[in-house]
């Protein structure tokens, strides 16, 4: 029950913020649904893992993979599909505890929070660079393998 | 053509994108692209998150240079989207300046949501969030309510232009007043459940991420900047949060 209630607001959270980033039409709907699924992967992999940030890099890269394969078919930025994606998985309460420590004073508390944010935001950073850096060698890879016999790079 | 003239429309271009969220890397990117479309000998930009530096040599060796600043962002990935495309088609079939410049124009004059359905928006996330990390349905709904309110404040705020900081503790102390109001009327048991669904509307915890993905991008600077953005508001928005605890002697010694 709480699984099913975090997914569908997981979905609207996303569905929001999408809204508000102006994503328009059919690619609402995928913006939201990439919200549903990195939370999903992230509820999945917790029945086996229990470290946050190493589920927030597996979701992180399930998300990038959906967000470059329908930034293709969409034919717009990964980026149009990649924010409203992440939004379950930012660590904006992490970062808001964060600094509530600060304010009050709470040291002990304030250091392993911070730590958490930072790694957080780490995970889901490495997670998304990875397969744009895949995709990137991939392009290049095939760019050079249909450009074989034409003339060399410029400069 | 003007080489002047094409500098400043390729700058219109990178100006619009990184303001409507594109990465310092994809900017940078997308402007050497275009120029050098037009056939500079040399081009270099640099990019930061709060300005943009272009140097190009034309081909008859005649350096220009010209920078912009950019104050504040609001991302507008639809915006992004058509961006691009200009961008991409300006690379393949070099349009004459007047067309770039009408483009842009048209892709300037799309709008995003109405502000009654972004106030909307902003009430389905706050609800959201308020379930999604463990809020009941009464508490739910109120913030739901606030975060329809919260639009309003936010409006209100850009609209006066004061500093972001400022701005951000506004924003805060506002939800979180009301929480506490709507806790003390019996409106949901926990106002920190109320709260989070809309500090979620605030924390900058995608600033937070792009951050770190800049600096390992190598845009260490642009990285820098953010991160240290993200960590000012998010301290605006804790101080809110207490200024609001503290007149409602909730804040313990």
């Amino acid at each position: 029950m709480t699984y099913a209630v975090q997914l569908v607001t997981a979905f609207l959270g996303s569905l929001g913020f999408s809204v508000l980033f102006n994503v328009r039409r059919t690619k609402l709907l995928i913006a939201g649904f990439g919200g549903l699924l990195s939370w999903g992967v992230y509820l999945l992999l917790a029945q086996w893992l229990t470290e946050g940030p190493m589920l927030c890099f597996y979701a992180s890269v399930c998300v990038s993979i959906y967000a470059e394969v329908f930034a293709r078919v969409k034919k717009t930025p990964t980026t149009s599909f990649l924010v409203p994606g992440m939004i379950p998985l930012i660590p904006g309460g992490a970062l808001y505890n964060t600094m509530q420590y600060a304010i009050a004073g709470n040291w002990a508390e304030f250091f392993p929070t911070a730590a958490y944010t930072l790694r957080v935001a780490l995970a889901l950073a490495a997670g998304i660079i990875l397969i744009s850096s895949v995709m990137r060698v991939a392009a290049a890879a095939a760019a050079a393998v249909r450009r074989r016999h034409t003339e060399p790079l410029q400069k | 053509m003007e080489t002047e003239k094409l500098l400043s429309a390729t700058l219109d271009i990178g100006e619009e994108m990184l303001i409507s969220g594109a990465e310092v890397g994809r900017v940078e990117d997308s402007m050497r692209r275009m120029l050098s479309a037009y056939a500079l000998q040399r081009v270099d930009v640099f990019t930061i998150t709060s300005s943009i530096v272009v140097t190009v040599t034309d081909a008859e060796g005649k350096t220009l240079t010209q920078t912009r600043r950019i104050r504040g962002y609001s991302t507008d990935l639809d915006r992004l989207h058509a961006l691009n495309g200009l961008s991409r088609r300006i690379c393949e079939k070099k349009p004459p300046l007047s067309e770039m410049k009408s483009a842009l124009a048209e892709i300037l004059q799309n709008r995003p949501y109405p502000v009654l359905v972004q106030a909307l928006a902003f009430a389905v996330i706050a609800g959201s969030f308020t379930l999604f990390f463990g809020g009941s349905a009464p508490e739910a709904a109120a913030s739901a309510l606030i975060g329809l309110l919260l639009k309003f404040v936010v409006l209100l705020m850009q609209k006066t232009g004061v500093n972001q900081v400022f701005a951000n503790v506004v924003h805060s102390f506002f939800v979180s007043l009301l929480a506490f109001l709507c806790t003390a009327a019996g409106f949901g048991a926990q106002p920190d459940s109320i709260i989070i669904g809309n500090i979620m509307l605030l924390i900058p915890g995608i600033g937070m991420t792009n951050a770190i993905r800049d600096i390992i991008s190598g845009d260490i600077i642009a990285g820098i900047l953010r991160f240290c953005e993200a960590v000012v508001i998010a301290l605006a928005i804790a101080a809110g949060y207490s200024i609001a605890a503290l007149l409602c002697g909730r804040l313990l010694p």
